[in-house]
């Protein structure tokens, strides 16, 4: 009995791959793109010995086809940003969320803004970590050179900021 | 003093754990096996990405000073007859972007429709988190309210994946017949004037029949039940797991079908249609698995399968018995 396809892992991984792309991406669109160019690859690839471990398979091939993207990445963050408005309780049965519309795009920001107001209240290393990292775009490589701190501590400064974040959105 | 860390603290940390510049196989693996640990792993992972891109659409400058359009967006569905009055460059942009997602993920008004062209996918997910998969050349319409959620499908076919929700129904109709649910996951294929649903996940309620005091049908997990609308007859037979969803995934799965059902189901996926040379090769019968890909790629495969031989007729593609 030959061990699972990779078309087989991929179905059952597809949602935790997309999961998982998204994070580095930081856009659900893009990610579900990447997981679908990773569809056509292996319907090539489907045939041939794919060994033991046909999920870490998939990742390194997915993992392939992120790096390529990012390259040429743009921004996509606005587009789920108004996707993700749609997840937020809004007022109910009313004529505002009846369509998707600029007031609600507009109550987005100002949901965001206010929900920033929050790193303030952060000690100021973990502030810094999170402004250079979640607000200005810089990886976390790049967040540890600016602030002279290893990455370890870079990650731990901005789980820090995300789980007080969490918590004051909710 | 320290408490134990929580769902939510543990998705965080994996969640930047996954945006350091290299994450190894074996960081995947272990992810994944974290999420599938529990449903509530994957609910609390979503919730920290949803945060996280929500921080990704900070814009420091320009938008904050964006004004209010002077009166509400007159929008309809779907991005083609999206319409708005004349605004500020910024907030246009923002809504052209908003008109891009809309091919993949989406919020839904109350009272939305969805349509796929021919050969497109579409996933849609709703406001109570539940998902839709729409197949190809597919439109189905959603209506929640406060004590009900509605879908009205007519040609269509979609996968469902239901958000609990015990106070709100999910009700879909489809032609005359009804198909009601909890939570679950399930397809759907109204085609033809043929209803198949076919069950993944969950408990489904079928009611084929217009009359309120009609037949129900409960489903489980594995079956399916197929109704056709102009004799009436109804088969529950038992589904193969996945199998009727396969076209998530770009393949085309027939145990003892006519060709005529098959050639119907390719001629939603291409614009240029394939023909049958006389009604007895669409009784021809099929069992097998085709992969979605090229028209040109998936006739030679089905004429390898099947005793068939294929002629391109420049505007469609003609099949007849070899």
């Amino acid at each position: 009995m030959k061990s699972k396809s990779l078309m087989e892992t991929y179905a059952e991984k597809r949602d935790n791959l997309v999961r998982t792309f998204a994070a580095r991406l930081r856009s659900i669109s893009e990610a579900e793109d990447l997981i679908q160019d990773l569809f056509f690859k292996i319907e090539r690839f489907d045939q041939q010995e794919v060994g033991e471990n046909p999920s870490a398979l998939l990742f390194q091939m997915a993992n392939h086809l992120m790096l390529d993207r990012l390259r040429s990445q743009k921004r996509a963050g606005i587009r789920d940003a108004v996707w993700l408005q749609g997840h937020a309780p809004s007022p109910q049965g009313q004529t505002l969320a009846t369509e998707p519309s600029a007031e609600t795009a507009l109550a987005a920001r100002q949901q965001l803004s206010a929900l920033i107001q929050h790193v303030d209240e952060l000690p100021p290393k973990v502030a810094q970590a999170f402004r250079l990292h979640k607000l200005e775009d810089r990886s976390q490589a790049e967040t540890a050179e600016v602030m002279g701190i290893s990455q370890s501590t870079v990650e731990k400064h901005i789980s820090a900021a995300l789980k007080r974040l969490i918590r004051a959105r909710n | 003093m320290k408490t134990q860390p929580t769902d939510i603290d543990i998705a965080i940390d994996w969640l930047v754990r996954l945006q350091r510049s290299t994450v190894s196989p074996a960081d995947w693996l272990a992810f994944d096996a974290w999420l599938l640990a529990s449903e509530h792993h994957a609910q609390t992972y979503d919730a920290a990405l949803a945060l996280d891109l929500q921080l990704a659409s900070y814009e420091p400058e320009t938008i904050q000073a964006t004004p209010l359009p002077s009166r509400p967006l007159n929008m309809s569905i779907g991005p083609k007859t999206w319409r708005w009055p004349v605004m500020g460059a910024a907030l246009a942009s923002l809504l052209i972007a908003a008109g891009l997602i809309w091919q993949s993920q989406v919020q839904v008004p109350p009272e939305a429709a969805y349509a796929t062209a021919i050969g497109a996918h579409k996933t849609v997910i709703l406001s109570d988190g539940s998902r839709i998969d729409l197949n190809t050349a597919s439109r189905l319409t959603v209506d929640f309210d406060r004590s009900r959620r509605q879908v009205r499908m007519k040609d269509a076919e979609a996968y469902f994946d239901v958000a609990k929700d015990p106070r709100r129904p999910f009700v879909i109709e489809a032609g005359h017949s009804q198909i009601q649910v909890v939570g679950t996951a399930f397809d759907v294929k109204n085609r033809d004037g043929q209803l198949v649903v076919s069950v993944e996940r969950g408990i489904v309620d079928v009611q084929p029949l217009p009359s309120t005091a009609a037949k129900h049908y409960r489903l489980r997990p594995g079956q399916a039940l197929s109704y056709d609308q102009s004799t009436g007859l109804i088969n529950d037979s038992l589904a193969q797991s996945g199998e009727a969803s396969s076209w998530r995934t770009g393949r085309l799965i027939y145990r003892d079908q006519p060709l005529s059902v098959v050639v119907a189901d390719l001629n939603r996926q291409f614009d240029r249609p394939i023909r049958l040379g006389d009604a007895q090769t669409g009784k021809v019968r099929l069992s097998g698995v085709l992969i979605v890909d090229t028209q040109t790629a998936m006739v030679k495969r089905l004429s390898a399968l099947l005793p068939l031989k294929s002629s391109d007729k420049g505007d469609r593609i003609v099949l007849t018995m070899r």
